[in-house]
């Protein structure tokens, strides 16, 4: 597995840089659509920043049975983020439905002017 | 039957572990306003009783709690599990939910609000009231993020286009800066293996500056507040009451209590609520937009309960209660612009309404206001209490705004108002209002104005002859620069911070901001 071969500290690197492609797509993506994908870039890299930190004692599932506990990874970072995941699942279907209401009468769903027709 | 099996499985280590009668008032306490906000999608007439009921409940849950020994704490689980503690702090914050949660049920009852409305409202107030009693961040979180959602579809309950896009984008902001918020979490959990607060102390810097990140947004403090005026004044009024009288609270609490729990977050705190209040006063002071005031004075008002943690809650008690009652009462004006306004009379009772609201943010005495900002003052010393004197004037000047507005007294009967007042001002876009204000409108009033004069006789100790002069000189000040100068100063502040790219971005320079106050303080190590 070539994600194994990598060290720790790459890997987090690789995360946060994703988490920050999402957070300038947010900004720099013209496109409503776009930018709530891009929001889920961003928590794309949170979920595996966390799954990273769990797996700084070890890869094993800790999961009570006969065989001898190994190097197990720590699974309240897991529980946590998957609490998380839910979360951001539901906000991003609420977004969703929001944006369908929105492209009623803004076809091209173009923030810019989505604000400049809805703002005072 | 969780709760049970919860409540049964406790450690009973901690020295001031708590009864266990009270950890399973305290959960039902916390879990039955979920249950009865759906419960409300099965019985829809029974929305607005349930609301008020979960109201009462919490209202006397908070003063149950007020009368037992504080703090208690309680963990569930394990030492990875939910902390809770609930002391002063959260007492006081808690009658504030309740009463505001009360005034704007009763303000809504002879409405036609549908049941998902009030399901909204009592989901709210349970995940607001979750919040005002955990100390661990992953709970924080949870609950931060159901309000989040709440308030989103509150928003969002006229389905207007431009409701949506307030509430769409209200909801952009908050998940963004709850996912730097995460990032922190982990690296809190990662240096100490626990969630609890008090772990911000040797985490990593970073931690500090990315979770306060998240929570200053939630709270719309200094630049990462810039989403609260237009979200605020295109809301609903009750909506608005509820957004700025207890959801702004929710992000407050956290910082509050952390400030309480590790010291050195606390000049982090300090320096920001000065930004804060005075960016916020500044743009009170400026703004000619009734409920725009409002909202821009929340972002100067949060700065007052972070500059002094100790005076924290009985701050937010008294603004809330005021805020949500100037919400209900400029929702009910004929016109939202100022200037409008002054040649349009208002009823007495309404003024009465916004006079009395003013008066206590103005920290008039008689009125809770007054108390609370004689005890933030007291807690502040040199330059920092210079900037929150200074800070108070501009909240006189701008709320002198509502109070010095003309008055039609004698005349009561409103039906001569409409008649009139055409042809004084024939291009008004809105048709004078009738002023006409509905029985819930008073039923919230007592229960708001009520809250400010009770909370009041809480701190009597406050009415010295040296407080009393200062906050008199300060309004008389206020209100003579009102009168000599920014009566008729009319500068309109660019809005293009507000966009909402602008917004997002801001996050980016707040962060680094943060991070660097974080390490002026040696809070840990850096990554």
């Amino acid at each position: 597995m070539f994600a194994l071969a990598l060290p720790m500290s790459v890997l987090a690197a690789l995360m946060l840089a994703t988490i920050l492609f999402g957070f300038f797509g947010i900004i720099f993506k013209q496109n409503l659509m776009m930018k709530i994908i891009a929001m889920d870039v961003m928590s794309t890299g949170v979920i595996a920043y966390y799954v990273l930190v769990a797996a700084r004692t070890g890869w094993a599932t800790p999961i009570v049975s006969g065989v001898p506990p190994g190097a197990y990874a720590d699974p309240v970072p897991q529980a946590v983020i998957l609490t998380a995941i839910v979360i951001g699942f539901s906000i991003q279907a609420l977004m969703l439905v929001g944006v369908m209401k929105l492209a009623r009468d803004n076809p091209t769903l173009e923030s810019r002017e989505i604000e400049k027709s809805s703002t005072p | 039957m969780s709760l049970l099996s919860l409540a049964a499985n406790l450690p009973a280590a901690s020295p001031d572990a708590a009864p266990q009668e009270w950890v399973m008032l305290t959960l039902v306490w916390i879990a039955l306003p979920l249950l009865a906000g759906f419960s409300v999608a099965l019985w829809p007439r029974l929305g607005r009783y349930l609301a008020l009921f979960i109201a009462l409940l919490s209202l006397s849950y908070g003063v149950g709690q007020w009368l037992q020994p504080l703090p208690q704490t309680l963990q569930l689980l394990d030492n990875f599990g939910v902390l809770l503690q609930i002391d002063d702090l959260s007492v006081q914050f808690i009658w504030l939910n309740s009463l505001v949660l009360a005034a704007v049920v009763i303000y809504c009852w002879p409405s036609s609000k549908r049941a998902f409305f009030y399901t909204q409202m009592i989901i709210l107030h349970g995940s607001i009231n979750a919040v005002f009693i955990c100390a661990d961040f992953i709970s924080l979180y949870v609950a931060l993020e159901v309000i989040g959602i709440a308030a989103f579809l509150l928003i969002a309950y006229p389905r207007s286009n431009r409701a949506i896009w307030v509430s769409l984008r209200y909801l952009f902001v908050s998940n963004t800066a709850m996912l730097f918020y995460l990032v922190g979490v982990i690296l809190v959990y990662q240096a100490h293996g626990s969630f609890a607060f008090s772990g911000l102390l040797g985490a990593p810097v970073e931690a500090t500056a990315l979770i306060f990140l998240g929570l200053l947004t939630k709270a719309g403090v200094f630049i990462s507040g810039l989403w609260l005026p237009l979200t605020y004044a295109e809301a609903d009024p009750p909506v608005s009451a509820m957004l700025s009288g207890v959801v702004g609270k929710a992000g407050v609490f956290p910082l509050v209590r952390c400030a309480l729990m590790v010291e050195e977050v606390a000049p982090i705190l300090l320096s920001l609520s000065l930004g804060t209040v005075l960016l916020g006063v500044t743009y009170a002071i400026l703004e000619q937009d009734a409920r725009r005031l409002l909202a821009v004075s929340s972002i100067s008002q949060v700065g007052f309960v972070l500059v002094a943690p100790a005076a924290a809650g009985f701050y937010a008690l008294s603004h809330g209660l005021a805020k949500a009652a100037l919400f209900l009462a400029a929702g009910n004006l004929p016109s939202r612009d100022l200037v409008k306004l002054r040649s349009q009379p208002l009823s007495p009772q309404l003024w009465s309404v916004l006079a009395l609201g003013s008066l206590s943010i103005s920290g008039f005495p008689l009125l809770s206001g007054f108390g609370a900002k004689a005890m933030t003052l007291k807690q502040l010393s040199g330059w920092a209490e210079i900037a929150m004197t200074v800070a108070a004037v501009g909240t006189a000047i701008a709320f002198a705004k509502f109070l010095f507005l003309p008055v039609q007294w004698g005349r009561a009967d409103p039906q001569t108002q409409p008649q009139t007042q055409p042809q004084t001002q024939p291009q008004t876009e809105t048709p004078a209002a009738p002023a006409q204000l509905q029985p819930g409108f008073w039923g919230a009033m007592v229960v708001l104005i009520g809250g400010l004069f009770a909370a009041n006789g809480l701190h009597l100790e406050l009415y010295t002859v040296n407080d009393l002069t200062k906050a008199l000189v300060i309004i008389a000040g206020g209100w003579l620069a009102y009168g000599l100068v920014f009566r008729h100063l009319q500068v309109a502040l660019p809005r293009v911070v507000e966009e909402f790219e602008n917004l997002i971005g801001v996050m980016s320079l707040v962060l680094v901001g943060l991070f660097w106050l974080a390490i002026q303080q040696n809070l840990g190590p850096v990554l």
